[in-house]
């Protein structure tokens, strides 16, 4: 779902490269000395994970493209903010080695996808999981995408009334939020479910191998 | 400053000049130059970038060719100007990637480094690994497989993945270890 270049005005990418580098700098406090060979190994199989299913995508009409994201795995097992270094990785290979995403928008991908996603994912995985850890987890990473896929939806479709023409055409993405949001939602309803059952699938793997505790 | 970080200096800075561009002639022309520049790699990364245009970039302008005659508005020179602009910083990305290694980039930055390093490693793991998986699957069934059967086959292979992916990183980062990557 990640917004690819040449999507985004500046008045929307260069505030949210502000925001994303202030999250960047909290994320990466002290995380040197949390890195030893026994997390940065199990952190990079579930990054090259995320970035795998990020690259199997379906382009949406009225929206970018559809994919799982695998973020929401990541945030459970390492916490939000190394969820949040990791995946930006992962968007900025993509954006460099494929051309999905994209410098530009990698501020907002970033936000929506590597930031929000995983504190969505936490809360509501913390509120549940006294009552059942597997439904817990499936409904975090399900609602996290939704809420992600929400606000990728919601920024495309403000550009057409950030940036136009004195004409009134768009000078960046196109289409409004009544065009985006049911574009980019309704297919992520869908894979929403996908996300859920490949977290789920991880997170028991990573609960077998006393990754996270049980 | 190294010539990695000139190129990605040149690169953010002519993203952003693209960004407040609105001449479809002057991104024309700044793709032109660009080509011109590329040497003899223009073609594949004009290649490239196109197919990703195409991919991100064509439904998108489908959905607002047909909203925009609906509505009775300017079609085409919207969709000129989006979709040449998209074109220009797709191609510039790739262009950048071509020249310039992204290790040598971030050399300075050492955990930043060693993230890199180690997710590209993977990428490479998972990748080989897809390629064993599926031709061994081929070899087991001559037939079309049942879906159950490509069901199971993708859960049983699933975990398979993780273990030997997870196996590969161990093994990069007791290499990391005793290089002295992770000592304070």
């Amino acid at each position: 779902m990640h917004i690819p270049d040449g999507f985004l005005s500046p008045q929307t990418w260069l505030p949210a490269w502000g925001v994303a580098a202030a999250a960047w700098a909290w994320a990466g406090r002290g995380l040197a000395g949390r890195l030893d060979e026994t997390l940065v190994p199990r952190l990079a199989m579930l990054t090259a994970l995320a970035y795998a299913l990020g690259l199997i995508m379906l382009p949406l009409p009225g929206g970018t493209s559809g994919h799982a994201l695998g973020v929401a795995v990541l945030a459970l097992v390492f916490g939000v903010r190394l969820a949040f270094l990791a995946y930006s990785g992962v968007l900025l290979l993509q954006a460099l080695l494929f051309g999905a995403g994209g410098i530009t928008a990698l501020g907002v991908n970033a936000l929506a996808l590597g930031l929000v996603g995983p504190v969505v994912a936490v809360a509501l995985y913390r509120s549940l999981a006294r009552f059942n850890e597997d439904v817990a987890v499936a409904v975090a990473a399900f609602v996290s995408l939704q809420v992600s896929a929400l606000i990728v939806a919601l920024v495309l479709g403000l550009q057409p009334t950030l940036a136009r023409r004195d004409d009134g055409t768009p000078l960046f993405f196109p289409l409004g939020p009544e065009i985006t949001v049911p574009a980019v939602l309704l297919p992520h309803l869908l894979i929403g479910v996908g996300e859920a059952a490949l977290t789920l699938f991880v997170w028991r793997l990573a609960r077998r191998k006393g990754w996270v505790a049980a | 400053m190294n010539r990695a970080r000139l190129w990605l200096a040149g690169y953010a800075g002519a993203v952003l000049a693209i960004s407040f561009i609105h001449e479809p002639s002057w991104l024309a022309f700044g793709l032109l130059a660009a080509l011109l520049a590329a040497g003899a790699a223009r073609w594949s990364l004009l290649k490239r970038a196109v197919l990703a245009l195409l991919l991100f970039n064509a439904s998108v302008s489908l959905a607002y060719a047909l909203l925009a005659a609906w509505r009775a508005q300017p079609v085409w020179a919207p969709l000129l100007l989006i979709n040449l602009r998209v074109l220009l910083l797709v191609y510039l990305g790739f262009w950048v990637v071509e020249r310039v290694r992204l290790l040598d980039a971030l050399r300075g930055w050492p955990l930043l480094s060693m993230v890199a390093t180690l997710t590209l490693g993977q990428v490479v793991v998972y990748r080989r690994l897809l390629d064993d998986f599926r031709a061994a699957f081929r070899s087991r069934n001559p037939l079309p497989p049942k879906p159950t059967t490509l069901l199971r086959h993708a859960g049983v292979q699933g975990g398979a993945l993780m273990e030997k992916a997870l196996h590969g990183a161990e093994q990069s980062a007791q290499a990391m270890r005793s290089r002295g990557s992770f000592d304070g």
